[in-house]
């Protein structure tokens, strides 16, 4: 199990070192193959590259523990006041000591801590009389017993008590505020310690704050697999994919969501929800079935690589265009690129829409065959699994002798998962010489991908060099266009 | 009145006692958490003339939770929808413990007053509200006329 608990606020330059821990033997396996190390990103070049370190839920709370400390010695404040300077500031904590510095009271004023109508502070008359009635609940109390924050609003404990439960129960934590009208004084932790009583709550309210801690905080983030407690730190929060070490899972830093180089985190959730939106359509171009071109025999495609080949005819086509596959080289191959109709601007507006959904499902079912493709790639991969099984057994070869078949099928998956992804942003791309550009290295990596696609469904009598290099070329291609389009 | 808060039973006093003027709020007979509440159309507003019927039900956290009111009259407005819902911010994350009853009902009859179709509830009112006041506010009068006059309370 790959786990750095170590501080992280350590240099751990050497991430990628650290990773292969869980698998001492893959010095021994990769020492050779090194630009075919697919899954330990280089910091040097690597678009991809990124620094993060896997947490415990108490390693988490440690390193708040110790930015809260930090800040509370240089401004000499109380914890309690410490975070909630932190968590409204975003832990921005240089600009906090800076603003304090400047003007105190002033930064507690803007952060909802302190009250801004000083006249109140302190005020009890508000309550007329040694034994006021509580303005919430209307019961009489000795004068003494009343509380109020800095803002001067007073009320009786058992109302406090009562606000704090129903706060707590809604999930309010660190936004809980004052009772008084209108009043958007903060509730210091110190303070609802002071008067909540029942540990049960205390206990929720404490987790519950963690929770809205660390979600608050730029660096950390709750891994989002299933059941999965651990958090996520990054010193340079970036929208870069982190892969869990506990539950496997793999997303994206920023949002969360399955990892989508080149793609940006709002492009790519605008992308989802337009898909969600158009399913209707989406589902009556997700046919899983083509004719071949030539005998017109019905084909399903049970592979992911979208070079053809009927069973029948032994026509070679391509399953996206259904053309012959030799206009198919890498030189012609423009499978990838939507055709915009260069009259569009004269036509009218329902020719138009029709373009404009023409378009949409253009790119749609790109993306969707490359998605089913990364499924039928993981039969492949148990496919030949099973096959190297056999092999070793009949003795031909040892298992090390093919594990580049593995490594092969690994890459292709690799390489395809980020293909589909540069489709959301080529649709979302304006018109002009950089789509071009990305239009060809899409296209590029496209024509690479099937060919190692292919390459690795016939494993058995493909040369082992020509998949190697097949290999390296669909790797280079992909690394180009992360290189040229992902933003950083 | 077993087991009533002070607050609410004090509440229930002083809305009798003193009550708002063009608004009435009477408790159930046999639930002193549920009241029937009469609030008459602001003058020089589409509603002027009607009487509307609202539910108004103070919840076990109550005050520290907002009571839940709801319209039974059909009403023509752009933050209050056809099930009678209402969009007010003190009765949803404006809430204070410190307002009461009666702050609700004056913030619903100023509602009346002053639609506000910038933050809508329903958003086919609120859009003919933006388009066509004019044409709105007829259609607001109207459902005045044929709801909330001469309307009986429910049940």
């Amino acid at each position: 199990m790959k786990r750095q608990l170590s501080d992280p606020a350590s240099d751990g330059s050497d991430v990628s070192e650290d990773m292969e821990d869980d698998d001492e033997y893959a010095h021994y396996y990769y020492d050779n193959t090194d630009d075919l190390d697919i899954d330990k990103p280089k910091k040097s070049d690597d678009p991809e590259y990124f620094e993060y370190t896997i947490l415990q839920v108490e390693d988490a709370e440690r390193l708040l523990n110790e930015e809260i400390e930090a800040l509370c010695s240089a401004l000499k404040v109380p914890p309690s006041l410490a975070k909630m300077l932190l968590h409204i500031h975003d832990w921005q904590r240089e600009l906090i000591i800076e603003k304090y510095q400047q003007d105190a009271e002033g930064l507690l004023v803007e952060s909802n801590i302190n009250s801004e109508k000083k006249a109140l502070v302190n005020d009890k008359d508000t309550l007329t009389g040694s034994n006021p009635a509580c303005p919430v609940c209307a019961d009489n109390y000795p004068r003494d017993k009343f509380l109020g924050l800095t803002c001067g609003h007073s009320f009786c404990p058992n109302c406090w008590d009562m606000h704090f439960r129903v706060q707590i129960q809604q999930g309010v934590t660190m936004g809980i505020e004052c009772m008084g009208q209108k009043c958007k004084v903060l509730v210091p932790e110190s303070f609802l310690y002071s008067v909540l009583t029942d540990s049960k709550l205390r206990d929720k309210f404490s987790k519950l704050c963690f929770k809205d801690l660390i979600q608050g905080h730029p660096k950390l983030r709750f891994c989002p697999g299933p059941n999965c407690s651990v958090i996520i730190f990054a010193k340079e929060p970036r929208a870069k994919k982190v892969e869990c070490s506990l539950c496997k899972s793999t997303y994206c830093f920023k949002c969360g969501i399955e990892y989508h180089a080149p793609t940006d985190c709002d492009v790519i959730k605008k992308w989802l929800t337009k898909c969600a939106d158009d399913s209707e359509t989406a589902n009556y171009i997700s046919a899983h079935t083509k004719d071949c071109p030539k005998c017109h025999v019905c084909i399903e495609k049970n592979g992911g690589c979208n070079h053809m080949q009927c069973s029948k005819c032994k026509f070679d086509f391509c399953w996206m265009c259904l053309g012959d596959w030799k206009s198919h080289g890498s030189e012609y191959y423009e499978c990838s690129r939507y055709k915009e109709n260069p009259n569009i601007a004269n036509e009218s507006v329902h020719v138009q829409a029709r373009e404009a959904l023409k378009k949409y499902l253009f790119y749609f079912e790109r993306w969707e065959n490359h998605a089913k493709s990364l499924q039928l790639e993981e039969q492949t991969l148990q496919k030949i699994t099973s096959r190297i099984q056999a092999k070793v057994m009949e003795n031909e070869g040892t298992w090390i002798d093919w594990q580049y078949l593995l490594n092969a099928a690994a890459l292709l998956k690799k390489c395809r998962y980020t293909l589909q992804y540069t489709y959301p942003y080529a649709y979302y791309m304006d018109k002009g010489g950089r789509k071009q550009l990305f239009e060809y290295q899409q296209a590029q990596l496209e024509a690479e991908v099937e060919n190692l696609s292919w390459k690795v469904e016939r494993a058995e009598i493909t040369d082992r060099g020509d998949l190697e290099n097949q290999m390296d070329i669909a790797e280079k291609r992909r690394q180009t266009l992360l290189k040229d389009f992902l933003e950083v | 009145m077993a087991g009533l808060p002070r607050r609410i039973i004090k509440e229930t006093q002083r809305l009798q006692a003193d009550p708002v003027p063009g608004i009435s709020a009477v408790p159930d007979e046999s639930n002193a958490r549920h009241f029937h509440v009469e609030v008459a159309g602001p003058v020089k507003s589409p509603y002027e003339g009607g009487t509307f019927h609202l539910e108004l039900f103070l919840p076990e956290e109550y005050p520290m939770s907002a009571p839940k009111v709801r319209f039974m009259t059909r009403i023509y407005h752009p933050n209050i929808d056809k099930l009678g819902r209402i969009c007010l911010d003190i009765l949803k994350d404006k809430w204070s413990p410190a307002l009461q009853i009666r702050t609700v009902l004056l913030s619903i009859q100023a509602l009346l007053s002053a639609p506000n179709p910038d933050d809508p509830l329903d958003t086919t009112v609120a859009e003919a509200w933006k388009r066509d006041e004019l044409g709105a506010i007829a259609q607001a009068r109207q459902f005045t006329k044929e709801y909330a006059m001469g309307n009986k309370p429910p049940q």
